[in-house]
């Protein structure tokens, strides 16, 4: 086949992955003193799950952003920006409220995070593919009714907070702002298990994702069984966000624009590249990000604050350029 | 492939409507009707595009609905009206994706003859490595062709091949369709609003109404100027060219 294109595209995702490695190096290694064993055994021991976190969160959202485009078969969408972040804060909060903070599912974080990640299966599966259904995947109607549901989302879950019993809701807190400079770092492992088994369960739909971007029509020509393939890999694209969530909290924008700057430099169909690309550049705006915060800014800005202004900036950019959603 | 008692409603509307009749092997069959009468949705009934709400389409003793999808794939082939592709694919990559029910994705040599055929079939060598969204909507057309007859399946269903080409290409469309039921055996089954294609490069003719089968026969059978103007609502003249029955109508 076009060989030339692929080769010239596994150079690039090899420079890519330079560029990941070389922030994730200098995340750990600036500003420490590997002379002095203790306080450098002191800043692994803070940074490295930050790190590890981080990447899940690329590799989660990265995937999870590919994927959804192609099954919605637009470029523009990404799961975040039709709310299933939101939801998942609302699912977490709905469990501390209705069971109480000091019960045994809420007090324990593994126990939690799978309560939440089994409902968030559920409902967001569910929920969106009726939406699909509904509006036969009429990329501005779901974009649309998805961005009323992350508001309502938003807002039961503000609501749910407000009448909680202060101490819950102290409780709760704590679990509930996740964010790069506080990572739910508790659920690192389940999390890397949990995405892991996604992919090895996925792993035959993943192979159909190239034919899917032909469309629904021409996927079933090719010998796709759709319905089931759909509705599999929306589960898969749930459960990665509701893995990014629970561990840095919700960034809307970075799916977006990980999952289009990966596209733009590779422009190709194949997926295997294209999430690939995607989660580097995760890695690359991710890490270099926070470590511009903790280095530069001293925590004063976090760095999903960047990500989100420069998301909408390349948001409004994608809109205006591409002239037809 | 036998059909039979095929209905399909739309809320609450029957819009096709207990069809019955059987394909014969190995034959160009054309389904020809007006606006509205069902030929498209029959066709995709055909195909499991979508599903029927009664009746069968016996494929080899099993109902399209009820054959694995990438079995089925190797047998029945069938191209739509709608195709939006968003991805950047060049012709040539598009066209391989033909051979996917057979391989997957990884292509053998056998995979990539059947590539080079069908490409040299539709007459696209020179545009093989551009992208579909440089070329016209009839040299997209053909490229889509292409990549059915890249499948390489004894059934292939052409829902109104010949939108968007040109005279030229409409033709040589036929002429393709021809060949591949006379060269390589296969069944061929088309949606076609230009009559006279129908009557000049297929074996036999099934005309829509209203849902129904408003008639069902050979060529010669089918394309009289009662028929026609039964079917249409407009006069039709029918003269003999090349010993085919050619219609005038206004």
């Amino acid at each position: 086949m076009n060989s030339t294109a692929v080769r010239a595209n596994r150079r690039r995702l090899m420079l890519l992955a330079v560029l990941a490695l070389l922030c994730a190096a200098g995340y750990l290694l600036v500003n420490t003193d590997p002379g002095n064993a203790r306080l450098f055994a002191y800043s692994m021991k803070i940074r490295a799950p930050k790190l590890a976190a981080m990447a899940l969160t690329a590799v989660s959202i990265g995937g999870a952003s590919i994927v959804f485009q192609t099954i919605i078969n637009n470029t523009i969408v990404t799961p975040c920006l039709l709310g299933m972040n939101t939801l998942y804060t609302l699912i977490h909060t709905a469990v501390v409220f209705f069971l109480g903070s000091s019960s045994i599912v809420a007090s324990n974080a593994n126990l939690a995070f799978g309560v939440d990640v089994i409902l968030m299966g559920i409902t967001a599966t569910l929920l969106y593919g009726w939406i699909f259904r509904k509006t036969k995947h009429n990329v501005l109607y779901v974009l649309l009714v998805g961005t009323v549901l992350a508001s309502f989302f938003g807002s039961v879950q503000t609501t749910l907070t407000r009448v909680m019993d202060p101490n819950e809701y102290d409780a709760l807190l704590s679990s509930l702002v996740a964010s790069f400079s506080n990572i739910n770092s508790e659920i690192l492992l389940f999390s890397a298990l949990l995405l892991a088994g996604v992919a090895f369960a996925l792993r035959r739909e993943l192979a159909l994702l190239d034919v899917l971007t032909l469309g629904k029509e021409q996927a079933i020509n090719l010998g796709v069984d759709y319905d089931r393939c759909i509705r599999r890999l929306l589960l898969g694209v749930t459960l990665c966000i509701a893995v990014a969530t629970a561990m840095v909290g919700p960034i809307s924008f970075l799916g977006l624009i990980i999952a289009n700057l990966s596209r733009q430099l590779l422009r190709t169909y194949r997926h295997s590249q294209l999430v690939a690309g995607s989660a580097l550049f995760g890695m690359a705006v991710l890490v270099g990000g926070q470590l511009i915060v903790e280095q530069v800014y001293s925590y004063a800005v976090p760095v999903s604050v960047f990500i989100t202004v420069g998301g909408g900036v390349y948001f409004l950019y994608l809109l205006v350029a591409r002239k037809k959603v | 492939m036998k059909i039979r008692q095929l209905t399909k409603r739309y809320q609450g509307k029957t819009v096709v409507d207990g069809v019955s009749f059987s394909i014969p092997k190995g034959k160009v069959t054309s389904l020809i009707g007006p606006n509205g009468a069902g030929k498209s949705t029959v066709m995709s009934m055909i195909s499991r595009l979508i599903a029927q709400d009664e009746g069968l389409v016996d494929l080899d003793g099993t109902d399209v609905g009820r054959w694995k999808s990438r079995e089925l794939a190797r047998r029945l082939a069938i191209l739509t009206q709608s195709n939006h592709i968003q991805m950047k694919l060049t012709v040539r990559e598009l066209v391989a994706f033909g051979r996917f029910p057979h391989s997957g994705s990884r292509l053998t040599e056998t995979d990539e003859a059947f590539v080079d055929r069908a490409i040299a079939y539709m007459e696209l060598e020179e545009f093989q490595d551009r992208f579909l969204d440089e070329l016209s909507g009839g040299q997209r057309q053909r490229a889509l062709i292409a990549m059915v007859i890249a499948q390489d399946t004894e059934y292939i269903l052409l829902d109104e091949p010949t939108n968007n080409l040109d005279i030229y290409h409409a033709t040589n469309l036929m002429k393709t369709v021809r060949r591949l039921c006379d060269e390589l055996g296969k069944t061929v089954i088309l949606v076609l609003h230009e009559i006279n294609y129908a009557a000049f490069y297929s074996d036999y003719i099934c005309a829509f109404k209203d849902g129904r089968i408003a008639r069902f026969g050979s060529v010669e059978e089918v394309i009289t100027s009662e028929n026609l103007s039964a079917i249409y609502g407009v006069e039709f003249q029918i003269q003999t060219v090349k010993g085919k029955p050619l219609s005038i109508y206004y």
